[in-house]
Order: C-alpha cells, then sequence, then structure tokens
C-alpha cells in the first residue's frame, strides 16, 4: 500500500472522528436550553461584556507587572503570592459579585422594558426554563472571567505563600457567591415589571451589591492571610457542609420563588415553593440539633432550643404572612390536580395554594417543630440551676410562640380577606398589610411604655405590652420567674384558640373541594400525544391483540 | 390535529375588567380553519385586550376562550404549541441576527434538529427574509421587521394565527406582501385572526368580521351580512328605456321606496329594505312592464359598514 493511499486513509478517519465529534455535539447543543443559547450569544457580542473583560484582564497585567517590578529580586525568597492572591480576588470580585448578578437582573428587566418577555411567555418554555437559562447565562459568564483570570491565580501559586486548597475554596466561594447573587439578581428582575419600580430595584440591588463586594474584599486578606483552609480539620468540612447545605436550600426557595413570579397566573406557584420552604426548615433544624453534639455542657442544649424556636418562629412568620396573602381562589386548572380521596384531601391539601391552606401550612410546620423542641426541653438532662435559659422559662417561651404565631397570621388572614372583598390585594400588598399590623401591635405598646416614666423605670412585667411578642417573648426569656405567667397563657392561648376558630369555616371549605374532571380535548390531546404502548407477546404463545378473531393470553 | 367542524378559535362570553374600566363585555364569536376573521374598532374598543387574552397573555375576568378546543385560561401550554402571536408593538433583541432571532424562538418551541433547520429555512424563504440571515435585526427597516415578527409566528406551524395590527406603519408594497401572505395561509388551513385599522385592505381578505366597540360586540359576520342586517335603506340606481315619468309615478306610489329623483337619465330612490325586497322590487317593475335595463344598489364597503355599525362614535 502506497504512502498516500495511508495517508488519505488516516486523514479520512481522522475527519470521520471529527465529523462524529460535530454531530454528536451538535445533538447536545439542540438538548441545551434555549434561554442559555440566545442569552449567550448576546451577552458575549455586547458591548458591555467586552469593555468588562479587557477592564479585568487588563487590570490582571497591570496588576501582575507592577507586583513584579516591586517585589523585584526579593521575589526568590519572600513569598509574595499572598499578596498577588489578594489583589487578583479583588480584581475578579468585580465582575463576579458586581457586573453578572446585576446583568442577570438586566436581562430579565430589560425583557420587560421593552417588551420581549412577552414574545418569551407565549412559547413552550415553561417559566423554570427562563429562569434556568438566565443563570446558566450567567454561569457561562462567570466561567469566561474566572478563565481570564486563572493563568494569574496560578502564578500565585508559584510566587509561594499560597497554598492550593486555599486558592480552590476561594475561587468555589466566589463561583457560589456570584451564582447566589444572580439568583437574588433575578428575582428582583422578576418583581421589577413597572419602569419606576424597576428603578427603585435597580438601586437598591445595586447597593446591595455594592455592599456585598465590599464586605468580600474586606474577608479576602483574613481569607488569604489566617489560612483559613484547614483541609486536614473535621469542623472545616462540616462547616462547609452546613453551608453548602443552606446555600442549597435557599438557592432553591429563591428559584421557586422567582419562577413563580414569572409563572402563568392560572398555574400552582404555592407547591413547590411550599415544599422548599419545608427544606429550608429541614436543613435549620438538622444543623442546628448537629451544634450541642459538637459541643460540651448540658446548658447548650437549652441555648441551641432557644436558637431554633426563634430562628422557625421568625421563618414562619415572614413564610406565613407571604402564604396567607395568596389569592384565595384555586383556577380550574389547580382543581384538576387536587387529592380525590378522603386521606389525600386531609394530608395533601396543605400544599395546595391559597390563604386558608397556607395558613394552616404555616402553623401546622411551626407546631411540629415548636412540639418536638418543647418534648425534647423536658426530655435532656437538667442543666445546672443557673444555666440560662431555664427549662420553665424555655417551655413558656416555646408556648408563648406558638400562641402568637396562631393569633398573628390569623388576624392577618382575616384583614386581608375583609380588604380583598372591597378591592383587590395583590399578594405583596397582602405581605404589607400583615406587616403593618405586626407593626402597630409591637409599636404602639412600645411607644406608651417609653412615654411613661412609671413603666420605663420599672423592671417588672407589663400586660400594657401584651400584643407585643418581641417585649413579651424577651422578657420571659430574661425576667423570669414570672408572676403573671399562667395569666399570660392564658389571654394569649386565648387569642390564639380564637383565631383558630374564626379561621376553621374557611379552612374546612378548601377541604371539601373535589377535583375537576379533564376535560374531553385534553383527554384526545394526550391520547394524541402519549399513545397507550402497544401490548407485545411476552411468550411464543401469546399473539398480539391486533390479530382479528384472537386475543392476547 | 385539526378537526374539520370544531372553531380553531372561539371567544365564550369574553369579559375583562379593569378595575371599573370594562374594556371586554360578553364577547362571543368563532374562527373556522381556513377562514380569515377581521376584527375592527376603533382604538381602545377591547381588540388588543381580547387578542392577548387568546395569546394566553392575559386572563378573562369571566368566560372563557379556546383555541383547538384548549381553554387559554386551563390549558395555556397546550394553546400556544397551536398558537402563533404577532402584537402590534413587540421589541427585538439586541446583538442578534435574523437567524439567530428566528433560530432562538425555534428553539422556545421544542424543534430540534433538521426540524429546526428545515423550520427556519422555509419560514425565510416564506418571509422572504432569506437574503438578510445574517444581519442584526436592529439595523432592519419596520417592513422588514414587521416580517421577522411574522417569520417568528410562523415558526412553530400553528394552525391559528392572531395579528394585531400587522400593517401598521408599513409602505403600500409592503401592505401588498403582507395581504398575499396571509391569503397563502389561509390557504394553508389556519385560522387567522386579524386586526387592523386598515379596513380597506381586511374587506379583501377576510372571510368574516367582528366589529367591536367600547368592549361590546356590535355585529358579527360577512361584509355583506353585517350590511345587510344593519342597512335601514339603501340607494337603489335604475334606468328605463323610454319615458321615466310613468316608472316615477309608480316608484313614489310603492311602500317601500321613498326620495325619488332623476338623475341625468338615471332614477335614483331610497330603498328601505335588505337584498330580498330590492329583488322583489325589480321583478314587480319587470312584471308592472316597464322596460328596465339597469337596476344597480350601492354596495357598502367595509369603512361605510364600520361607521354606520359604530355609529359614528369612533374616537
Amino acid at each position: 500500500m502506497s504512502t498516500a493511499v495511508v495517508a488519505n486513509e488516516q486523514s479520512a478517519a481522522k475527519s470521520n472522528w471529527l465529523s462524529d465529534l460535530l454531530v454528536r455535539l451538535e445533538k447536545y447543543a439542540d438538548r441545551l436550553n434555549p434561554i442559555l443559547v440566545k442569552e449567550t450569544r448576546q451577552a458575549l457580542k455586547s458591548r458591555q461584556f467586552v469593555v468588562t473583560f479587557l477592564v479585568v484582564l487588563v487590570a490582571c497585567w497591570t496588576a501582575s507587572f507592577a507586583v513584579v517590578a516591586i517585589v523585584g529580586p526579593d521575589v526568590y525568597y519572600v513569598a509574595s503570592g499572598p499578596r498577588m492572591l489578594y489583589v487578583y480576588a479583588i480584581i475578579l470580585a468585580f465582575p463576579l459579585i458586581l457586573i453578572i448578578p446585576f446583568s442577570a437582573f438586566r436581562s430579565l428587566a430589560a425583557e420587560q422594558e421593552e417588551n420581549t418577555y412577552e414574545l418569551l411567555s407565549i412559547t413552550t418554555l415553561t417559566a423554570g426554563q427562563i429562569i434556568t437559562g438566565k443563570l446558566g447565562s450567567a454561569a457561562v459568564q462567570m466561567m469566561v472571567y474566572l478563565c481570564a483570570v486563572t493563568p494569574c491565580i496560578a502564578f500565585t501559586y508559584l510566587l509561594r505563600g499560597v497554598d492550593l486548597p486555599t486558592i480552590f475554596f476561594m475561587l468555589l466561594y466566589f463561583v457560589f457567591q456570584s451564582m447566589g447573587l444572580s439568583m437574588l439578581g433575578l428575582l428582583a428582575g422578576t418583581s421589577a415589571k413597572v419602569k419606576h419600580t424597576q428603578a427603585l430595584i435597580s438601586l437598591l440591588l445595586v447597593l446591595c451589591l455594592a455592599l456585598v463586594l465590599l464586605g468580600t474584599i474586606s474577608l479576602i486578606e483574613d481569607f488569604v492571610d489566617r489560612n483559613f483552609v484547614d483541609v486536614m480539620s473535621p469542623m472545616f468540612w462540616l462547616a462547609n457542609l452546613a453551608a453548602l447545605s443552606f446555600y442549597v436550600a435557599i438557592f432553591a426557595l429563591l428559584h421557586a420563588a422567582a419562577t413563580a413570579q414569572v409563572s402563568f397566573p392560572s398555574e400552582n406557584r404555592s407547591t413547590t415553593l411550599r415544599i422548599r420552604m419545608l427544606l429550608l426548615q429541614a436543613c435549620f433544624i438538622g444543623w442546628m440539633s448537629a451544634i450541642p453534639l459538637s459541643l460540651t455542657g448540658p446548658q447548650d442544649y437549652m441555648q441551641t432550643i432557644l436558637f431554633i424556636a426563634a430562628g422557625s418562629m421568625m421563618f414562619w412568620f415572614v413564610m406565613g404572612w407571604l402564604l396567607t396573602s395568596e389569592w384565595p381562589h384555586l383556577s380550574r386548572r389547580m382543581l384538576r390536580t387536587l387529592p380525590a380521596s378522603t386521606v389525600g384531601r386531609i394530608s395533601l391539601t396543605w400544599l395546595n395554594p391559597g390563604p386558608n391552606t397556607g395558613f394552616v401550612f404555616a402553623i401546622g410546620s411551626l407546631t411540629a417543630v415548636l412540639g418536638a423542641l418543647l418534648v425534647l426541653t423536658f426530655l435532656l438532662p437538667p442543666s445546672s440551676l443557673l444555666a440560662w435559659p431555664g427549662q420553665q422559662a424555655l417551655a413558656y417561651f416555646l408556648v408563648l410562640s406558638w400562641c402568637y404565631a396562631v393569633f398573628f397570621l390569623g388576624l392577618g388572614k382575616l384583614l386581608v380577606a375583609a380588604v380583598r372583598t372591597v378591592t383587590y390585594v395583590q399578594l405583596s400588598a397582602g405581605f404589607l398589610l400583615h406587616l403593618v399590623l405586626f407593626l402597630i401591635a409591637c409599636g404602639i405598646p412600645q411607644v406608651i411604655y417609653l412615654m411613661t416614666p412609671s413603666l420605663r423605670s420599672s423592671e417588672q412585667f407589663s400586660f400594657l405590652q401584651i400584643t407585643n411578642p418581641v417585649w413579651v417573648l424577651f422578657s420571659v426569656i430574661q425576667s423570669w420567674p414570672i408572676e403573671e405567667a399562667n395569666i399570660l397563657l392564658l389571654i394569649v392561648g386565648g387569642a390564639a384558640l380564637l383565631m383558630l376558630l374564626l379561621n376553621l369555616r374557611t379552612i374546612a371549605l378548601d377541604v371539601s373541594y373535589r377535583p375537576r374532571m379533564l376535560p374531553t380535548r385534553v383527554l384526545e390531546d394526550e391520547a394524541e400525544l402519549h399513545p397507550a404502548p402497544q401490548h407485545q407477546p411476552t411468550n411464543p404463545w401469546e399473539t398480539t391483540a391486533s390479530e382479528p378473531g384472537e386475543r392476547p393470553v | 390535529m385539526i378537526h374539520a367542524r370544531r372553531p380553531l378559535i372561539e371567544l365564550r362570553n369574553l369579559h375583562r375588567y379593569f378595575g371599573k374600566t370594562r374594556a371586554v363585555q360578553d364577547i362571543s364569536f368563532e374562527v373556522y380553519p381556513g377562514e380569515v376573521f377581521g376584527y375592527i374598532g376603533p382604538n381602545g374598543a377591547g381588540k388588543t385586550t381580547s387578542m392577548r387574552i387568546l395569546a394566553t397573555l392575559d386572563e378573562p375576568t369571566y368566560g372563557d376562550a379556546f383555541v383547538d378546543g384548549f381553554s387559554v385560561v386551563d390549558d395555556p401550554d397546550r394553546v400556544r404549541r397551536r398558537l402563533g402571536f404577532m402584537p402590534d408593538n413587540f421589541g427585538t433583541y439586541e446583538n442578534v441576527s435574523v437567524i439567530e432571532y428566528l433560530d432562538f424562538f425555534a428553539r422556545a418551541y421544542g424543534l430540534i434538529g433538521k426540524e429546526r433547520r428545515v423550520a427556519i429555512d422555509s419560514v425565510m424563504e416564506f418571509t422572504l427574509l432569506n437574503t438578510m440571515a445574517e444581519k442584526p435585526i436592529n439595523g432592519l427597516s419596520k417592513g422588514m421587521k414587521q416580517r421577522l415578527c411574522l417569520g417568528r409566528t410562523l415558526i412553530h406551524n400553528p394552525s391559528v394565527l392572531i395579528l394585531d395590527e400587522p400593517a401598521a406603519g408599513l409602505d403600500p408594497r409592503a401592505r401588498i406582501e403582507l395581504r398575499d401572505m396571509i391569503e397563502q395561509l389561509a390557504r394553508m388551513d389556519k385560522a387567522v385572526l386579524i386586526s387592523s385599522h386598515i379596513l380597506t385592505e381586511l374587506a379583501e381578505i377576510c372571510d368574516k368580521v367582528a366589529i367591536i366597540e367600547q368592549g361590546q360586540l356590535l355585529a358579527t359576520g360577512s361584509v355583506d351580512e353585517i350590511s345587510a342586517r344593519f342597512e335601514a335603506a339603501s340607494r337603489v340606481r335604475m334606468r328605463v328605456l323610454g319615458d321615466q315619468a310613468p316608472f316615477l309615478a309608480w316608484l313614489n306610489a310603492h311602500d317601500d321606496t321613498s326620495e325619488v329623483f332623476v338623475d341625468g337619465d338615471v332614477i335614483v330612490c331610497t330603498h328601505g329594505g335588505g337584498q330580498d325586497k330590492q329583488a322583489t322590487l325589480l321583478r314587480e317593475a319587470i312584471e308592472a312592464g316597464f322596460p328596465l335595463h339597469e337596476f344597480s344598489s350601492k354596495t357598502r364597503s367595509l369603512e361605510d359598514v364600520f361607521l354606520h355599525v359604530t355609529e359614528g362614535r369612533v374616537q
């Protein structure tokens, strides 16, 4: 065989291999999120990206030359890696913390502003795909910036004084921070539907991002100098695992919230959010419960219980405000997906959208947490007499917290429903109503208290503050024993019970909803899209049903 | 799958209120495959609102709208697969070329691989955008942008097209081309709902029209049907051979005619009936022995019908 023939065959094999690869890549590219493809094309061609990229590149080069020039011959015996890493980290922080999250916000806000979002929303893309695509584009831009700065960062390793785990974890934290802030930017973008709110949200977001940037820059120095990354310590890995689980849970919640914001009104926008709230709650309780394992002394258990209870109460208060402000009517589409059985209705109704189910969901979740903590309070070995908080004080704190939550969420829900009989109340307006109610309940007695010298100077418990849960709960923990504790419990407990009774009728109505049948046209379409598989014979004696006069065995 | 007897567009007692403003009130009509349905009305009549509801961009306060039998409220995702919407005011993306724009929307409608490439090629050919594939959208003229938007609307081969003021701002040539495209689409058995202010053009391409004012549907049907329904009186021109006086006297004595006068050699009268009664008048005149050799009634244009139906309340 001649040399030319062999060369031809080799080049043919090579081109075959290449074309196969290209075909395969094209197939994969076809499956990519369309928004990711479009946004990446747009972003990489945009003037803003080109300018930022050049600025980052030029800044890195300039910093490299400047530091090498300053260090001079010392470079051979002085570890100048940390100083260089610090400079490069600041340069990298600028696009990753400020530019990319703001671009993510703008990409969604601009769609609303330039009337392109409507065209997007009538395609077959889901709201989740739109948000994920935009997030993917932010990730691609981030990777481009990282690729530009990585050679410089590798250079710092050669300058000594910085180990690879420090570099790796610093970049990893940057990636997580940038993605988290981009998610926040996208959530802000979904809320910016009108021009004037868009301007306000832009301003707030820029301020928030600038603060995060400054905070990050101030932390980088400590991170590099104090050898923060200790891969040999189990605590380091545990802390990172805890942070990662919180990050994932919060990220998932923000993603669900952003998706819900851009979903079609008749879609179920609440169930996913509720499940992710539970995930975050589970994450919080899990890690808080793990803290005592790493500490010594029984008094730590009580403080952990107090911390979990306070955290859970705040979380479910805010989530409850949102959930009880949801639109009260289920769309026909949502009615199709309701559970049919009695057991299903009783156990799963609370995941359906609506203020009544939201009220029960928030209170139910809080009851589960506080109930478990109450049991733990009495089961755990008693601490020393001087331990803070005491067992009894903690028990009162847990029960009163629950009563206040039921009272305020129940009253707020009734208030929103009353206003809805007069005018249309959006979810955000409902949330504000709850907030105003809470502020009035806390603020008015506090103002009277502060303006009355006799009360102000007294250290005794005052019933004037009974509507102020912050003051009452703080007093219970700080000034225990309180003589009026039982009367307080009776009043607050009675008010909570009253609220439960007042809301009971509407809650019962929600449980009684029955699922709707699917329309015939939808069934036809389903049959067309997903035809039932033809029966295949499973043994040699079996025949197919399609053969006339024969039936499958 | 298109079912022959099922309307592709159906509005059932559609209402849309914005606070106290009643943008759309109790609108119902149907559009069948292969029909071009004109939606006309003055500014602020509720055309765009009802079209947006059909396009799943808004929800009705009461009532429902259906596309190929699917409710726009309950099954917007199924509706979107079958519907192409061209809004009157659409935005374009920066730093995107014509082919990238169409490619993005083809992907967004779930077209992959060869199917996507074929769809883009055929849409570019249909809208005559082949020569501009690599041009950035921002550099396109208004007419070209309209074509591109129509191309985007057609990229997933929808069975229903909703075109809101597609001819606005186009030069006469572009309008003629657009009209031809719409006629071609109707021949492909698509249901086309089109709104426009240029009534003469709508009259040429529409099989049926709906006239809407202040959110209420005033009339639906073909232009002739509506014209006949609302016509209280029409002008009839007649020419007789020989002496006109006996015929003038006969017309003056006839119950359905009034304001009879002579305009040159033509007799003009106002006839208080529809096409059926005009035919009766003609038969009676011939039976009475008058040598009629011309009988015509003035056909109302869509503009006349629109002005008549809306009673001149156009803002």
